[in-house]
């Protein structure tokens, strides 16, 4: 599984945006998602989704970009949701006290329906 | 070819004619000896046979002084003689022709002229060696740009090293110049740097509060280089301000989480993760209270080999958010106990290949340290890092507090 490429892709809807990451989320590959991040338009009463489950690995610079795009979305008055978190990073985010801050769900669609 | 040559107007014959005359009254002769190169041939034993002007002309040499009186080897520098007769030479012999052999000539004043020495041997007609020709080339504008890459070369390790030594210059300032004497108590640290260009954002400090308790923590900023310095250097020195006004770990990382988000909120969030301890003398051992902000969890190391992370569930990321919430975990060290703080630079390594290490792992290998002291748990982390290399992507810091036993009576 760690050998999977680095992905982001972004696909947007009436409900919000849902961008997709795979692979190693670190300081080389971050800047991908916080690019996609800047790229879409959110506006109030909309959501950004980040869906993890392709995630094999997150260090510091793939947990900033995530607060970078929680910050965008804050700013715009929108909400932002994280999906499908691999149990590592689950672990990850539960000793930074990221959960708080990050409502989470099983899938995009549970985000965006809730 | 022929065809399209004679559709060429008058005009364009006229102009390449002279030209072209001139070409084919250029005898051999007169190239052999005004040759762009030197040409020289020797007999087997290196005795000049002839030599053409050129080479004269480097020289600085009559014919009548070269031919037949001096070997090749002479027109060579001392070291280029030397190199001619135990390599040069042998290697002609054995394979009949080398080519491009750098040498410097001794011209008749005394100046050496860089050149790129060709030989071939000429056999007769039975096979036998009957002489060696020679080409030499005027390697002067080669060897300038030798010189000039060599010289771009140095100045380039120079510059590297002077970023190596500003990086390691910085990061001293951000970490104690050495760990202080704690009474009862055995310290140990250390910092792998993953980087020697860049400027880490690990720290720790120990450092004495009133009433005879003492303070440490140790972090971990996010991102590197000079930025992540400038952090490096604001949480230092701020959390090491709060912790001797606020008796309360959990409050001095409130107030650092403060400060930070005050400076790094936006688009471009920073953030750091944080164990921060006070330490209090209790009769053999210390009470300690360890307030976590993000961090992986202390190992807890006891006297007798038995281990255990102090998790202190709830402790969250120092700057990241406006609201953070921090939380604390007591343990009492006694004689022979030993804690480890770490950052995830131990604990994210690649251990082998692109498996990474993790903190299950690190209890396991210090299973076998018994009875554990700071020094020896220190000294045993370090290998691990030293073993794994190149995997250590992040940089890493350590910081370890021991009781020691007294007389070996506990071991």
């Amino acid at each position: 599984m760690t050998g999977i490429p680095f992905s982001v892709t972004t696909r947007t809807s009436e409900a919000g945006a849902v961008i997709t990451v795979q692979g190693e989320l670190d300081v080389a590959t971050a800047p991908r998602l916080r690019a996609a991040a800047d790229a879409v338009t959110l506006s109030s009463g909309r959501l950004l989704v980040v869906d993890l489950a392709g995630v094999t690995f997150c260090d510091s610079s793939g947990i900033s970009a995530l607060i970078a795009a929680r910050n965008l979305a804050e700013e715009a008055g929108a909400g932002v949701a994280l999906v499908a978190v691999p149990a590592r990073l689950a672990r990850t985010f539960a000793l930074i006290g990221l959960a708080d801050f990050f409502p989470t769900y099983p899938t995009a669609e549970d985000a965006l329906s809730d | 070819m022929c065809e399209a040559g004679d559709q060429a107007g008058p005009g364009h014959r006229e102009n390449a004619g002279p030209a072209f005359s001139a070409l084919l009254e250029d005898s051999a002769e007169d190239l052999y000896e005004h040759a762009p190169c030197g040409y020289l041939s020797t007999l087997l034993d290196g005795t000049i046979a002839k030599i053409n002007a050129t080479l004269l002309g480097w020289l600085g040499r009559e014919r009548d002084e070269v031919v037949g009186r001096l070997r090749f080897a002479d027109l060579l520098t001392v070291g280029g003689r030397i190199y001619h007769e135990t390599h040069f030479a042998p290697l002609l012999r054995m394979q009949g022709e080398l080519g491009g052999v750098a040498f410097e000539l001794k011209a008749a004043d005394g100046t050496r002229l860089p050149v790129l020495v060709t030989s071939a041997v000429k056999t007769g007609s039975d096979g036998e060696a009957q002489l060696i020709r020679t080409t030499i080339f005027d390697a002067r504008d080669r060897r300038a740009y030798e010189q000039e890459l060599l010289r771009a070369r140095e100045e380039a390790e120079r510059e590297r090293d002077r970023v190596q030594r500003l990086a390691r210059t910085l990061q001293q300032t951000l970490l104690p110049p050495a760990l202080p004497e704690v009474p009862g108590l055995e310290v140990a640290a250390y910092y792998h740097p993953a980087s020697a260009d860049e400027v880490g954002g690990d720290f720790y400090d120990l450092f004495p509060l009133t009433g005879g308790r003492w303070g440490f923590f140790l972090g971990d900023v996010s991102g590197k280089g000079a930025t992540a310095a400038v952090m490096t250097s604001l949480a230092r020195y701020t959390l090491r301000a709060a912790a001797v006004s606020d008796p309360d770990p959990v409050a001095a990382l409130s107030l650092l989480n403060t400060a930070l988000h005050q400076e790094y909120r936006g688009s471009d969030p920073r953030y750091c993760t944080v164990i921060h301890g006070h330490l209090e003398r209790r009769g053999d051992g210390a009470a300690i209270t360890l307030a976590t902000g993000g961090h992986p969890p202390a190992l807890l190391i006891r006297a007798g080999g038995a281990s255990r992370f102090l998790s202190a569930p709830g402790g969250q990321l120092v700057g990241a958010f406006a609201h953070a919430r921090f939380t604390a975990v007591d343990v009492l060290l006694e004689p022979g106990d030993t804690l480890l703080l770490y950052t995830d630079g131990l604990t994210e390594a690649r251990a082998d290949g692109r498996v990474r290490y993790s903190e299950e792992q690190l209890q396991t290998d210090l299973a076998g340290l018994t009875p554990a002291t700071a020094p020896s748990v220190i000294g045993a982390v370090t290998d691990l890092l030293a073993g794994f290399g190149d995997g250590v992507e992040d940089d890493t810091a350590l910081l370890a507090l021991s009781i020691p036993l007294h007389g070996g009576d506990r071991a």
